[in-house]
């Protein structure tokens, strides 16, 4: 029975799994280490050598990005545009998932519709109107105007992800907050939403990594560049005819670097979130 | 009421008005600049299909969905099997897995465009070591290889998230079944194929709606590295809607091949829709 389970349960791996376990890992991670070692080299090293891994070091490239590549105006135009819009997705989502799980109100199952209608209409559908719609607007080129885009492309996600949390909750809690004369407004806000701020917490650090990564929004609507992210900075970088490598690399690195920070440390809300989003497609 | 308000408030002016819109510039022709652009019926449509360029892209698209979801599925429930039941870094190696997933697919085209660089790529090296210096090239300059060199960033992509959601729907499985076949002498494929997929299936087969509705809309990676070419040889749907409508002002013309996209993956989406009544994705994260 010991033999039947290590075969296909064990709880040590054989030598032979974690070998090809490490050499999958290091396989995974070469784009990564290829990133970081790239950054650190010199100039002239780059140039001679460019993928050699950590044949120098210097920190040479990453103030070339910094300064010369614009890399330090991406990445406060990144931080303006998936900030805003995450708060304005987790705040409203929260609100319109309790009111989905708890509050019985008019025009409820339309409003539900629209919700599900957002999960499963992907943006490319409406992206070229939208673009229209925004320049006869005026937001174009504004941060209010592609923070308002960004946040409605996660929102539909957003309130049905925090409607299972509200749903889960028992509803003792809700009468004893009506006994005690709370307000439903108080009942809400004092009650409800600190009982779903993991909840919240996940949501917020999915929505987050969606919106920096988000590639195309800034693109479509950032016509004029005012406000590039990183995303968009890193993609012009490579469309320039004199593409140097080195500074390549160390904004790439600036790209990812707190992505994969916010993953390593938070790793399980990351998933979740992931998985959930998925069944947006 | 007045909670759902806002969101249902962006949701009408960010979402609903404008695929209003994309329905009423498929049967009109919208240069961008006419307020009242001239009514054409379904000349969007016929000119659609009668459009090669759309058929090659189409095809890209098939060979995108069948071997980008294909790649992804073995490669993932391999890795899957091959960590089922290891606690020891268990921990390690899925954060390892699925990091591919979570970085932006900017960078993740920027780097592996140096791996098929044509001097020096890493791909190229690796070739040359193993004494296959021969099929060195430019991996994304040549049109033969360029649209399986895309893929290939794309499955590396795309096979963590088939692992995570695999791994978690493994941990479920009865071992004992397991076991029991294994007592009556069923051999490690055997197990596999009648005792631990059948147990697998419902989430097995949402994966594989997931990554086939992803095939259907691919366009941040191919955009990134190939940008279509070279000689159209990477062109998919994606891709040939975007340069429609915002290089060539052919705004209706873009607008009605991006609904198009959007109605081909439609049947697969309810296909998924139903698979997942059967089964939840919920703690799949755990």
């Amino acid at each position: 029975m010991s033999g039947a389970r290590r075969a296909y349960a064990p709880g040590r791996p054989g030598v032979g799994r974690t070998v090809a376990l490490g050499l999958l890992a290091l396989l995974t991670l070469f784009p990564v280490i290829l990133v970081v070692s790239t950054t650190l080299k010199t100039t002239q090293d780059v140039r001679a050598n460019p993928f050699g891994l950590f044949s120098s070091f210097s920190l040479e490239n990453l103030e070339t990005a910094w300064t010369v590549g614009d890399f330090d105006s991406y990445l406060l135009n990144s931080v303006l545009l998936s900030v805003p819009s995450t708060v304005i997705v987790v705040v409203l989502s929260t609100m319109a998932g309790y009111a989905f799980a708890r509050l019985p109100f008019p025009g409820r199952t339309l409003a539900f519709y629209l919700v599900v209608f957002g999960l499963l209409v992907p943006f490319f559908a409406y992206m070229v109107p939208l673009y229209f719609q925004l320049r006869s607007m005026g937001l174009l080129d504004s941060l209010l105007g592609v923070n308002l885009v960004l946040a409605t492309t996660q929102l539909s996600f957003g309130t049905w992800f925090m409607r299972a949390f509200f749903s889960d909750l028992p509803t003792e809690l809700e009468q004893a907050g009506r006994m005690d004369g709370a307000s439903e407004w108080q009942l809400f806000r004092r009650v409800m939403v600190p009982l779903v701020t993991s909840g919240m917490g996940a949501l917020a650090v999915f929505t987050f990594l969606q919106q920096w990564n988000n590639f195309l929004v800034p693109l479509l609507y950032m016509p004029g560049g005012g406000y590039r992210p990183l995303t968009l900075g890193l993609y012009l970088f490579i469309g320039g005819r004199s593409v140097d490598i080195g500074p390549l690399a160390a904004g790439t690195l600036i790209t990812i670097l707190p992505v994969v920070v916010l993953y390593v440390v938070l790793q399980r809300q990351v998933t979740q979130g992931f998985l959930s989003g998925a069944v947006k497609g | 009421m007045l909670l759902v308000a806002p969101a249902v408030l962006l949701m009408a002016v960010f979402l609903v008005f404008p695929v209003l819109n994309a329905v009423y510039y498929v049967f009109v022709d919208f240069d961008g600049l006419d307020t009242s652009p001239p009514w054409v019926g379904l000349a969007n449509f016929t000119e659609l299909a009668r459009d090669e360029q759309v058929w090659a892209a189409a095809w890209h698209n098939l060979i995108w969905i069948v071997l980008g979801t294909v790649g992804p599925l073995v490669l993932g429930l391999g890795l899957a099997l091959l960590l089922w039941g290891v606690r020891r870094g268990s921990t390690f190696y899925r954060v390892v897995f699925f990091l591919p997933y979570v970085l932006p697919q900017v960078a993740v085209g920027v780097v592996w465009g140096w791996i098929y660089a044509p001097t020096r790529g890493w791909l190229n090296r690796g070739l040359e070591a193993i004494g296959l210096g021969g099929l060195a090239r430019g991996w994304l300059g040549d049109p033969d290889t360029a649209l399986y060199a895309v893929l290939g960033t794309a499955i590396w992509t795309a096979t963590g998230f088939v692992f995570v959601i695999i791994l978690s729907a493994l941990r479920n499985v009865a071992t004992e079944l397991v076991d029991a076949a294994m007592l009556d002498g069923a051999n490690y494929l055997q197990r596999l194929r009648y005792v631990v997929l059948p147990q697998i299936m419902p989430v097995f087969l949402m994966v594989t709606a997931l990554t086939l509705i992803g095939g259907f809309a691919v366009f941040d990676i191919v955009f990134v590295m190939t940008g279509g070419g070279p000689a159209n040889a990477t062109e998919v749907l994606g891709t040939y809607a975007y340069s429609n409508a915002f290089q060539l002002s052919r705004i209706s013309y873009g607008t009605t091949l991006a609904l198009v996209v959007t109605a081909l993956a439609v049947p697969v989406a309810v296909w998924l829709n139903r698979l997942q009544r059967r089964a939840s994705l919920e703690g799949g994260g755990a």
